[in-house]
């Protein structure tokens, strides 16, 4: 008995030991790989000597669709060109880039940056929209570029409402990267089915800049496009499937305002609201050219579907026509046959709207080298390597001598949209602004889905701005 | 009783098996070390997670504020919940999600596929239950992408190509037109694998004896099923109300990926959806995590709410209770 009581201790203190082994061999494994995974960051950053040249890796990160890889491939040749510069001037550092282009969904690629921020592993550049200079400064993810920017020739040369989508509290955080229209398209060839005559149809989108076709027009068109069975039954008039900045359009073509210029206060006119619900309840509900289902549509089956001349009228952005021709077959044919103008105001006598949400380089907080990663951006902003991108993805130009670029100066599309820039919105920089959208964006589906009318929905719209915003909006 | 005597009382008691009484305080303590990673892993990974979660509900921390900038505002979140316009909307959906995917597949679809694959020859039965599990062992992106575009509206769509086949005109995309219906069906065909297996497994241990007896009495199939087999699958129908309740509530990923909360005004918007919405998705960048941790807390309340139901609805000690025909 007693021999078995000894052995049995003397394997618990056993037991004891090797647990206490193996917690202390965790423990100091942990160290160690929490001491590698540091040092291996570190190395990431910190410049490595190769005889006399010191190189520097910076990281970016950019989205986009494959028409858009010019976002991070301006970035890889912009490498070379600092290098350049940095050999001329007599300095030993060399940059090398990595990251990638990612074709994802937006609120997953901020979510994935704003994850990676917190853990301290943010790559030095991201790209983004514009509206996410308001949270990302507030939280110190990114840094203000001013001191890089101001007295540079790109300064002057990039349009300055461009500047102020990026300036917060006095302080440029971000430089431009593209910009947009978002254009009302339309086909030529379904409206002479209908009985326009060429002459009506050439000036429908001067008509739409007097304010002479209104967005009741285009409700009223796309029902006689689907009367005489030239387009499907909840098809004569589609905006995107999915969330974004296109519906505040409307919202703008309504007299609506987004932000309070003297407070910096979100802003819901709710007149302006009521009358975008009505409009959008008349389209699915009243007349049916909207599909009630549409809002969740899968992107694939809404690109295929409009460039399939399946839909009459439909709002999307000129970057797109870039992806129709590219993914989903758009001949030359279709493109001489493809119509846009300004989105129509809501009221007779005003002009159209469009609305412009420009994409930015940002500097995080995080890079070891913000100098050098300002400095590349700068260099990847050049009217040549924009003109690029800004052909290749049917984006507008940045900048004044973009303009002259001759690749830029023969697209027909981007000539054509170009002077809708002028009857731009932007989205308002307020780091409360996605909570704003999400509520408005939810009473927009229920109004379209005909669970709510459209005066409900603007009634919930409001509570729950109150609720979630409280003073950081202005309700009218 | 005095303090010396209830003393003597307990030497007495344990002092004739006194290398009993140190074996099982040896054994007790071994068997605390066994258990401790397994602690370790339950702190580490619920009640530290939990405690986060409730700290974090208590504060306004958010994209803007970053982790370093918040405020505590203790239960303005709540109140914010409260306030919210959605939030009854969002429970009710919940709960008509969670119930009728456990009665109709988890709990009902899963006995029934257990009982017809306990009817046929082995061989088959197996291979039916295996064929059944591939949704499980799928991506839930692919499985999801693949219900997308059976439901899609002509020309895309298999099911309204089938239906058109049968003669009827369809051209409405199914996800949209019974979001519910897709959405529980999409979700309740996976779920109800693991209370199949279960339920095969029990239907299996019942002594073929007692099958053959009644048989012999004169009992029909539908007899053995009701009188035999239906009373002794109490415990496992328990376990898998009760696992798969907790596990609904929790779920949201094929919600996300089918419908996103939509069509229209949260119609299939779930509470951990709401949650995950909140805390981590937002198309213009400000996700809430203090109000999202906040919306996770609730869930975690109506999940302890949900387990103690079941405890005392099913007298879950009883149940586990040792058998009393030996301990008789």
């Amino acid at each position: 008995m007693t021999v078995l009581r000894l052995s049995g201790q003397r394997k618990h203190v056993g037991w004891r030991k090797r647990a206490a082994a193996l917690a202390a061999a965790a423990l100091v494994a942990g160290v160690l790989t929490g001491c590698g995974a540091a040092g291996s960051k570190e190395g990431a950053a910190a410049p490595s000597v190769e005889g006399r040249v010191e190189t520097v890796t910076l990281r970016a990160i950019t989205i986009g669709g494959p028409t858009e890889r010019y976002r991070f491939d301006n970035l890889k040749d912009a490498a070379e060109r600092l290098n350049q510069e940095l050999e001329k001037e007599g300095d030993r550092v060399r940059v090398r880039l990595e990251g990638q282009h990612v074709d994802r969904p937006w609120d997953q690629y901020k979510q994935q940056f704003i994850l990676a921020a917190e853990a301290g592993k943010a790559p030095d550049i991201i790209l983004s929209g514009h509206e996410d200079v308001a949270p990302w400064s507030a939280a110190g993810y990114i840094v203000p570029l001013d001191q890089y920017v101001r007295g540079k020739p790109v300064y002057d040369d990039i349009f300055p409402t461009l500047w102020k989508s990026v300036t917060l509290d006095g302080k440029i955080w971000a430089i431009p990267q593209d910009v947009e229209a978002r254009p009302l398209f339309y086909w030529k060839s379904q409206l002479k089915q209908l009985g326009w005559s060429d002459e009506q149809i050439r000036t429908l989108p001067d008509r739409i800049l007097k304010g002479e076709f209104t967005l009741d027009d285009v409700l009223s068109t796309a029902k006689q496009l689907q009367d005489k069975g030239i387009v499907p039954a909840g098809q004569g008039f589609w905006t995107r499937p999915q969330p974004g900045p296109d519906f505040y359009m409307f919202y703008l073509a309504f007299g609506g305002q987004l932000q309070d210029p003297s407070t910096g206060k979100l802003v819901l006119d709710k007149q302006a609201l009521l009358k975008e619900y009505e409009f959008f309840a008349r389209a699915s509900q009243e007349l049916g050219v909207m599909r009630p289902s549409l809002l969740g549509t899968d992107w694939s089956i809404w690109h295929r579907t409009v460039s399939e001349k399946k839909v009459g009228f439909f709002v999307g952005g000129s970057w797109q026509v870039a992806v129709w021709k590219d993914q989903y077959g758009l001949s030359d044919e279709g493109m001489q046959d493809l119509g846009y103008a300004l989105l129509p105001a809501g009221e007779r006598g005003h002009p159209g709207v469009t609305l412009s949400h420009p994409l930015v380089y940002m500097v995080t907080a995080q890079s070891k080298h913000p100098d050098l990663a300002a400095r590349l951006i700068l260099e990847a902003t050049a009217p040549e390597l924009n003109a690029r991108h800004a052909v290749a993805s049917n984006h507008l130009a940045i900048m004044r001598s973009e303009l002259q670029n001759a690749d830029y100066k023969g697209d027909k599309l981007l000539n054509d949209v170009a002077y809708m820039v002028e009857h731009a919105g932007f989205l308002p920089l307020h780091g409360q602004f996605g909570n704003y959208d999400q509520a408005v964006y939810r009473g927009l589906s229920a109004v379209i889905a005909g669970q709510q009318k459209p005066q409900q929905a603007v009634d919930v719209v409001v509570r729950q701005l109150q609720s979630q915003l409280r003073d950081q909006v202005i309700i009218r | 009783m005095s303090p010396r005597r209830r003393r003597g009382q307990a030497t007495r008691s344990t002092r004739p098996h006194a290398g009993g009484d140190r074996r099982p305080a040896r054994s007790g303590r071994l068997a605390l070390l066994f258990l401790l990673p397994f602690a370790l892993v339950v702190f580490v990974f619920f009640v530290v997670p939990v405690v986060l979660t409730l700290l974090m509900s208590l504060t306004d921390v958010s994209v803007a504020t970053g982790l370093g900038g918040f405020r505590w505002i203790g239960l303005d979140n709540y109140r914010r919940i409260l306030g919210d316009p959605s939030a009854g909307l969002v429970l009710r959906n919940t709960f008509f999600y969670v119930g009728t995917t456990l009665v109709l597949f988890n709990v009902g679809l899963a006995l029934v596929l257990a009982l017809a694959t306990s009817l046929v020859p082995e061989r088959w039965g197996g291979l039916f239950r295996a064929a059944w599990l591939l949704p499980r062992i799928t991506p839930s992106v692919v499985y999801v992408l693949v219900w997308k575009y059976m439901a899609a509206e002509p020309p895309y769509g298999v099911i309204n190509q089938a239906l058109g086949w049968l003669g009827i005109d369809s051209t409405q995309n199914w996800l949209y037109a019974k979001p519910w219906a897709m959405v529980i069906a999409i979700n309740g065909l996976v779920g109800a694998s693991m209370g199949m297996i279960i339920f095969s497994a029990a239907i299996r241990a019942i002594p073929r004896e007692q099958l053959v007896a009644a048989h012999v009495d004169g009992a029909g199939s539908w007899s053995l099923i009701r009188h035999i087999v239906l009373p002794q699958l109490r415990w496992p129908a328990l376990f898998v109300a009760a696992y798969q309740t907790l596990s609904l509530l929790a779920s949201y990923e094929y919600i996300l990926l089918a419908t996103n909360g939509g069509p229209g005004y949260d119609t299939t918007e779930v509470w951990a959806l709401y949650a995950f919405h909140t805390a981590l998705s937002n198309y213009f960048g400000n996700a809430q995590f203090g109000l999202g941790a906040a919306l996770a807390t609730v869930l975690v309340l109506i999940g302890v709410a949900a387990s103690v139901l079941y405890l005392r609805f099913f007298n879950f000690r009883t149940m586990t209770g040792g058998p009393r025909i030996e301990a008789a």
